[in-house]
């Protein structure tokens, strides 16, 4: 099923193609990135190694309702010392009167402004308000539009570790100013690499909008489990913006996340999950915190911290962002890490599991195009 | 018959200087309402489409972005086409914003305190860029005084946001040129009476019949060295737009 799904992809993308006309305006942009990683391990020793990455995307006209994409990364994978990319978008788009069809490789996004998203289409997609690769998958989406603001769309996924379709179903709607999702996901089978994860259902809800001069949002979700109760898990939080009288601003999200750990590692994605094997049915409370405050028009600090109610163990990622020039900007993140052995967020793990990092420096310079 | 010619002429001037004096009698008794109507005639518009750059200066670095805007009597929408925004869009849907970012090709709705925010690191807030609303339904207008302003002689107009109006600056205090009835400057205030924003008209230019202010430049009075320019590089007025440009499924 999959190798004919990306078969007639590749066909309809490549008709398409030589269907616009010569004259037709086709762009590429982009961005390229270079940066230096210091990674500093438990004995205060620091490895430094460069990566370098570029996204490159054509930008094709709309052709009869119709819209092809692609947009490709490349980047330098540490871990195999070698060049590798990773293929964003590779889709088309066609926009009936009431279905726009898109098939191909595509961005699956269920986002609803939090910075970690218990309900989204695939959880890990987002993780402490950064993208992951995790987003893109092979799939056909149907999006039918209600209203305005109301729509129901209908994904079936094609994960590359699984023969079976995964699906999932979207409601969105407007009611009383706040927006509100409704979702169901059903993830197939999955092997990876000789473990079997087990076909799974989950249901989720979201909610954002405004309270007088706060930004909230909320999401809740359940986790169906085949011989047992399912499990629960809530995301509350809100956002606010603060003026200095010299005109600056500063920026505050605040979210508390309940989850049952065993659903915690794919939400949190594997650069956090390395102390989340013991104790798997132990309810965890994440809090998770932002503020960003822009020093002029061109640079912004901003800090981040993740921190496990249960164990007291805490991430900070402190950032400075500067944009030099039209396309350059300067962009240095921090990731310290700070806990006691085998609590959820410390370096110090148990003899013989995995070592994880004390904490990591990134300065790099991203050009866009 | 040059007799004729010359009393023809006496009649035409003593008639075109009866017209000139009545026109200044009945320009100098309009009321602030009629002043401010005139305004809002002049550069209030029912819908436009516009391609426009933003050039945000600060201690002597610029950055430029470029943008599409529609826009009609409720609903914005404004598409960034520079490198490094390319493909963001905002929706404004009366009171609500929603943004749509092009990588994850998600649509989020922001939170009501950003729209009084500087847009996409700028002077202007989305408020600025998107407001359609017309000024007199949101404040009440009174003369002030008079003033020239880069040699175009203006009404000082003061405006009070309404009661219960929800507005972006409390106060308003507006220069319109009294012959084009076009605010040549303004100066927005909070309700502390503190200066927030000035902004200022470079050049104007008529187009199909009306004034507007084609390049401006608004400062925010509480930072220094500062401020972003605003230039219109293409407008349409009252084009065509398709029925479901301003809607969730359309910033897709």
């Amino acid at each position: 099923m999959k190798k004919y799904f990306n078969i007639v992809t590749l066909f309809l993308i490549f008709f398409l193609l030589g269907s616009i006309p010569i004259s037709a305006k086709v762009d590429i942009g982009g961005e390229l990135a270079a940066s230096l990683i210091n990674i500093i391990d438990n004995q205060g020793n620091l490895s430094v190694y460069p990566q370098e990455s570029l996204d490159l995307e054509l930008f094709l006209p709309t052709l009869n309702n119709t819209q092809a994409k692609f947009e490709i990364y490349l980047f330098n994978n540490p871990m195999s010392e070698g060049f590798d990319y990773l293929i964003k978008k590779l889709y088309l788009k066609h926009k009936f009167d009431k279905l726009h069809l898109t098939l191909g490789r595509q961005p699956i996004s269920w986002s609803f402004g939090s910075m970690l998203n218990p309900v989204d289409f695939t959880l890990g997609a987002i993780v402490m308000d950064e993208e992951t690769g995790a987003k893109y998958q092979d799939a056909i989406e149907a999006y039918v539009p209600l209203n305005w603001n109301s729509s129901v769309s209908l994904v079936a996924g094609f994960p590359e570790a699984s023969q079976d379709i995964k699906w999932g179903l979207r409601g969105r709607t407007m009611i009383e100013g706040y927006d509100l999702t409704l979702n169901y996901v059903r993830e197939p089978e999955i092997d990876f690499m000789g473990t079997i994860i087990p076909a799974s259902q989950r249901i989720g809800f979201t909610t954002k909008g405004d309270l007088g001069p706060l930004g909230v949002y909320g999401a809740l979700g359940y986790y169906f489990k085949d011989n047992d109760d399912g499990d629960l898990a809530y995301l509350i939080g809100g956002d606010y913006s603060y003026f200095f009288e010299a005109g600056n601003k500063i920026y505050f999200q605040l979210e508390y996340l309940s989850i049952k750990k065993d659903n915690l590692s794919s939400i949190l994605g594997s650069f956090f999950s390395g102390n989340v094997t013991n104790n798997l049915n132990e309810n965890i409370g994440l809090i998770l915190g932002m503020a960003n405050y822009e020093i002029d028009e061109f640079s912004q600090i901003n800090l981040m911290a993740i921190s496990s109610l249960n164990d007291g163990s805490i991430i900070v990622i402190p950032g400075y962002r500067n944009q030099l020039s039209n396309n350059l900007s300067f962009n240095l993140s921090t990731g310290i890490y700070f806990g006691k052995e085998d609590t959820l967020f410390g370096s110090n793990v148990s003899e013989g599991a995995q070592q994880r990092p004390k904490g990591m420096i990134s300065i790099g310079l991203t050009y866009s195009f | 018959m040059m007799r004729k010619i010359k009393g023809f002429l006496l009649i035409g001037i003593i008639i075109s200087i009866l017209i000139t004096n009545f026109v200044a009698i009945t320009a100098t008794e309009l009321t602030a309402e009629e002043i401010i109507n005139k305004r809002d005639d002049n550069e209030y518009i029912t819908s436009i489409k516009a391609e426009a750059e933003m050039i945000i200066v600060s201690g002597g670095r610029n950055i430029t972005k470029t943008m599409f805007i529609l826009s009609d009597k409720r609903n914005a929408l404004v598409e960034f086409t520079n490198p490094g925004d390319r493909g963001t869009k905002f929706l404004k849907r009366e009171d609500d914003l929603w943004m749509f970012f092009p990588d994850a090709e998600e649509i989020i709705k922001i939170s009501g305190h950003m729209l009084n925010q500087g847009m996409m690191g700028s002077d202007f807030s989305y408020q600025d860029i998107m407001e359609s609303d017309k000024l007199t339904d949101l404040y009440d207008f009174k003369i002030i005084g008079e003033e020239e302003i880069s040699d175009r002689l203006c009404y000082i107009l003061e405006g009070i946001a309404r009661e219960g109006v929800k507005v972006s600056y409390y106060r308003r205090v507006s220069w319109i040129d009294k012959e084009r009835f076009i605010s040549l400057k303004e100066e927005l205030y909070a309700q502390s009476g503190k200066l927030l924003k000035e902004t200022k008209v470079n050049e104007i230019q008529e187009i199909e019949g009306r004034w507007i202010p084609i390049d401006s430049i608004m400062e925010n009075k509480l930072r220094k060295d500062t401020y972003t320019g605003f230039k219109i590089v293409q407008i349409d007025f009252n084009p065509e737009i398709p029925e479901g440009t301003f809607t969730l499924q359309n910033l897709r």
